[in-house]
């Protein structure tokens, strides 16, 4: 019993950044229909970014969070103002190829500038173990759930209440038409990057936090996109759902199972999902009035 | 208030869906705009709210001139500050959004003081849709769909609204009650209307003056008065065949005539 729960609380962590990740995914997806296959190398470049911050002022992490944050929300402002706003009006597909392409520069970036060693990212957080009944946590562990809990919160509320979130959604409905009304769909599009990129440096840095700040952080993007597709791929609470889901079947899986599993479990469901299910546990079904 | 001069529209660089418009909507008048499907209307109305881009579409030769200045590329949020919106053909609702949320988007260009005060005038013009605000939008009845459409259009302020095809698809009754509500906002509210229809008869009932598009052009166009007195808007919009029934030379004489006219 304590093997299962001890599968299940790291399948939960691991979930959480899962879920952080895919969340970042969704949003972007959900307002501009584009799949951005750069966004895992967002999350490993404001890792370094944090990563650098930490080197350079020896933050504590709220304060860290409180920079890395709005410099990452910069950052996907740009990479939107340069590599996707000038293919607006093109084909769906040569916008994803540029982000295909966006991913790899990226990756190529992060190396260039601070190396292939890995580093231990800790911002100043205890790495003594906490114990919740039977079950040891590192603190960086809890709070990767709490930050995943906290961003799903703030999602619902903004997609809710906020006029730019419900503009969003208006946006993802029906683009003509929100053009009709008079909402600037450029703007929104750029608002979907920045706040794609700000979920990516929090799951960038718990992730580096977790386990460690290396240049093979892009994968996790990758290995995301199970809970992407489980969530459905424009529900952005979904998506972080989906991640814990994804996180504890990989977990399971891979404890009850065998070791190969773990990787491999998460693409078995994204293909059971499509088959079953393609627009996911959460997404959006068309609404048709007949 | 609105005027087009020559305007000629290609999609793909290459077909040519509109050519040599021009029509005029004074201030405070109801213009018709009529066409049976894929003359133009819908595209005419494009060009002017600025959204033929996402088509692929471009106005490649006149303009369009609003209050006096052209709006050459201006953004379509630009275009419904300036006081000019469109009701889109088949409603085109934000489909999972509620009714309030919809017409809160209405209200986008403006602030939001402002748009929650516009949603109760909107309440007090369709009392239907106060009791669906919390609805989805999807899921109501086209009549109110349509309702939730001009509400949300209005939303925005404008000085002058063009609807496409209002009663595509609705219930008699409820397409009066439409029309009436539009009549009255234009009578009331001095609201400038340009009504893109099908429907001619309809149209004709509540407009002053209008045109005839076919095939990209306008083939006729005058005073309501006028219009109803044409012989070939009284057989081909109006359904009245004029006792018996023509033969097929005459139709074709017909289709000459009015190309030599256009």
């Amino acid at each position: 019993m304590d093997l299962f729960l001890l599968f299940v609380s790291t399948g939960l962590v691991i979930g959480a950044s899962y879920g952080l990740i895919a969340m970042g995914f969704a949003l972007v997806y959900k307002a501009t229909g584009v799949v951005n296959f750069a966004h895992g190398e967002l999350v490993m470049l404001t890792a370094y970014v944090a990563f650098s911050l930490t080197q350079a002022f020896d933050l504590s992490f709220i304060p860290l969070m409180l920079v890395t944050i709005p410099i990452s929300m910069l950052i996907g402002l740009a990479l939107e103002r340069i590599f996707i706003r000038p293919m607006l009006g093109e084909p769906v597909f040569s916008i994803v190829m540029v982000t295909i392409g966006l991913a790899v520069i990226l990756r190529g970036v992060t190396m260039m500038i601070w190396g292939p060693d890995p580093h231990n990212l800790t911002a100043g957080v205890t790495t003594r173990v906490i114990m919740i009944g039977h079950l040891p946590f590192y603190a960086a562990q809890l709070m990767s759930i709490a930050a995943l809990a906290i961003c799903t919160a703030l999602a619902w509320a903004f997609l809710r209440f906020s006029r730019i979130g419900i503009a969003m959604r208006a946006v993802a409905a029906h683009e003509t038409a929100a053009l009709l009304v008079g909402i600037s769909v450029k703007r929104i599009h750029a608002i979907a990057w920045a706040l794609s990129a700000a979920l990516a440096a929090v799951a960038g840095v718990l992730f580096a936090m977790n386990f460690k700040l290396a240049p093979d952080l892009w994968f996790q993007g990758l290995k995301s996109f199970p809970a992407v597709i489980l969530g459905g791929l424009d529900a952005i609470l979904g998506s972080a759902m989906a991640g814990l889901i994804i996180g504890l079947i990989e977990n399971l899986s891979q404890g009850y199972i065998g070791q190969g599993l773990r990787e491999t479990s998460g693409f078995i469901v994204i293909i059971v999902v499509l088959m079953v299910r393609p627009y996911g546990l959460f997404g959006d079904k068309d609404i048709e009035r007949v | 208030m609105l005027e087009l001069r020559n305007v000629q529209v290609l999609y793909d660089r290459a077909i040519e869906a509109v050519r040599d418009v021009s029509l005029s909507v004074p201030e405070g008048q109801m213009i018709a705009l009529l066409g049976s499907n894929g003359a133009g209307k819908s595209t005419i109305l494009k060009a002017i709210s600025g959204v033929l881009y996402q088509e692929d579409g471009e106005i490649v030769s006149g303009s369009v001139v609003l209050d006096g200045a052209p709006l050459g590329s201006r953004s379509p949020a630009d275009i419904v500050r300036r006081g000019l919106i469109q009701v889109p053909e088949g409603r085109a609702l934000f489909a999972p959004l509620t009714v309030e949320e919809n017409l809160l988007m209405g209200g986008f260009t403006r602030n939001r003081a402002e748009a929650r005060d516009d949603i109760e005038r909107v309440y007090a013009l369709f009392p239907r849709v106060k009791e669906r605000r919390h609805q989805i939008a999807g899921y109501l009845s086209g009549g109110e769909q349509q309702m939730v459409a001009i509400g949300r259009a209005l939303m925005a302020r404008p000085r002058m609204i063009m609807l496409d095809e209002p009663s595509l698809g609705l219930a008699p009754q409820i397409v009066d009650a439409i029309f009436d509500a539009i009549v009255d906002l234009n009578r009331s509210a001095g609201l400038t209307v340009l009504l893109v229809e099908q429907n001619a008869q309809l149209a004709l009932d509540v407009t002053s003056y209008g045109y005839i598009i076919e095939n990209g052009r306008i083939v006729l166009d005058g005073p309501v008065e006028a219009l109803r007195a044409n012989n070939d808007v009284q057989e081909f919009y109006l359904g009245m065949a004029g006792g018996e029934r023509r033969s097929m030379r005459d139709v074709k004489h017909y289709k000459r005539r009015k190309r030599w006219l256009s």
